[in-house]
């Protein structure tokens, strides 16, 4: 079997997720439609197999509300990691939120894949039959996922080369003009709301996007929110 | 897999000074492709090895099946997850017929009372003697053949006229030995992580054949 894109998108995944550890991120795992999945992904790194590995902070999180639940869990620089397919909707919002959380996004999944952008690191089996999650080709993909990230382990030079996410990419969204994402944190009273971005709380003007209300998503340009952003 | 993880000396600036991820990550996409070539490997070997006994295996439980029987699968850890799994395909599978089956390890109430109370070693055990009938099915899955809690649940199923089943590693361990083990399929390996893949595999094949059984068309 040849993984063809999906072993450049496992190295490039493996070396995020390592520096995200290095840095003291925690990995939250979540699989609505498949939860013994996303239980797999966080046992594998909080107990490797291998004996001398060091023991990551991953955490499954059973929820039947993926949003609600990881906007409280997740902090700066952590790691959302979803098992799951493109029309799961509560994941699809939650890795739309990444962003405005601090969080760095992986989707694992199989047959059609998420819109292009949909989450950081988008790891996709090429698989179109459905059976994707009952015939081992989701365990193959998150057992290289942490044996990957291991081997970074050996190269501690390479972990501490980014920050904890905002300048992934050759435009840095924390300086350049395209504007930041925020979670609107509650519902804004005289056109200013608390809005929540990788940097943290922080007081934005949304006068100009009113309507908005709590959980919704805006771009910040100069605190100020020039456009809504679908949730 | 502890072998080809001692790349070091392939790279110049292994200190804490090494800043170019270029050649790292090309080492990484390279490795992922050589773990996914041996875990292909070795599910088609397993296959093949296997193939007499997987068939055997899924004719019997079928025969449960129609007689009424439930499936109970049991791990821990991997195994305990790939357990949940077999137990969701099997009782609520993608396509053909849905058949009853249930994961031990499903229930932290009763897991941690058990462990608490009693300890680790019977948290399937005490749940089959709770549970199970004659005609039921027990499969328990063991990387290292060797899972106290795993046996103990075998010896009580045995005991109670179900079919038992084991999916192990290595050589089997004293899941291929024991006699309260009335199939066990062996992946021979020493990796963990190539193995439980190779058991999902089984695990799927064996669902896919009891499918054919109970009349599900193929």
């Amino acid at each position: 079997m040849e993984l063809g894109g999906l072993a450049q998108d496992l190295a490039a995944a493996s070396l995020v997720l390592a520096r995200r550890f290095a840095a003291g991120g925690t990995m939250w795992c979540v699989s609505p439609a498949w939860p013994a999945h996303g239980r797999h992904v966080a046992v594998e790194f909080v107990h490797p197999v291998i004996v001398g590995k060091r023991a990551l902070p991953s955490v499954f999180v059973d929820t039947d509300d993926v949003v609600a639940d990881l906007r409280v869990l997740v902090r700066p620089g952590d790691v959302v990691l979803a098992v799951a397919g493109a029309d799961e909707p509560g994941v699809a919002s939650a890795m739309r939120r990444g962003p405005a959380w601090g969080a760095t996004t992986l989707w694992v999944g199989a047959d059609t894949r998420p819109a292009a952008g949909a989450a950081d690191h988008v790891l996709w089996v090429d698989d179109d039959t459905g059976l994707a999650p009952w015939s081992g080709r989701f365990v193959l993909l998150y057992h290289l996922l942490w044996e990957l990230t291991h081997v970074c382990f050996e190269h501690p030079g390479l972990l501490r080369s980014d920050d904890a996410g905002a300048c992934e990419d050759d435009v840095c969204i924390t300086c350049s003009d395209e504007g930041r994402l925020a979670e609107v944190c509650a519902d804004p009273t005289g056109g200013e709301a608390r809005v929540r971005t990788a940097a943290g709380i922080e007081t934005a003007d949304v006068s100009l996007v009113e309507p908005v209300s709590a959980g919704d998503l805006v771009l910040l340009h100069a605190g100020s929110a020039i456009t809504r952003v679908p949730g | 897999m502890s072998s080809d993880e001692r790349t070091g000396f392939l790279y110049p600036f292994i200190d804490a000074d090494e800043r170019d991820s270029g050649a790292l990550l090309a080492d990484l996409a390279a490795s992922a492709e050589a773990k996914a070539s041996a875990s292909s490997a070795l599910q088609t070997a397993t296959i093949e090895r296997e193939g007499d006994a997987l068939r055997a295996v899924a004719g019997a439980m079928a025969q449960r099946f129609t007689a009424g029987g439930r499936l109970f699968s049991f791990g821990n850890g991997g195994s305990a997850t790939d357990a949940l799994t077999v137990a969701a395909l099997f009782n609520r599978p993608p396509e053909g017929v849905a058949l009853p089956a249930r994961s031990l390890v499903e229930d932290q109430a009763v897991l941690t009372a058990l462990a608490n109370d009693i300890g680790f070693e019977v948290v399937f055990s005490r749940q089959l003697i709770a549970h199970a009938a004659p005609h039921d099915i027990a499969l328990g899955i063991s990387t290292s053949g060797t899972s106290r809690n795993v046996l103990v649940a075998f010896a009580e199923a045995k005991a109670r006229g179900l079919l038992t089943v084991g999916l192990a590693g290595y050589d089997g361990g004293e899941l291929a030995t024991s006699d309260t083990v009335d199939h066990c399929l062996v992946v021979r390996s020493d990796s963990v992580h190539r193995t439980q893949e190779s058991q999902a595999v089984l695990a799927f094949e064996l669902w896919r054949a009891v499918q054919v059984h109970v009349g599900a068309p193929s």
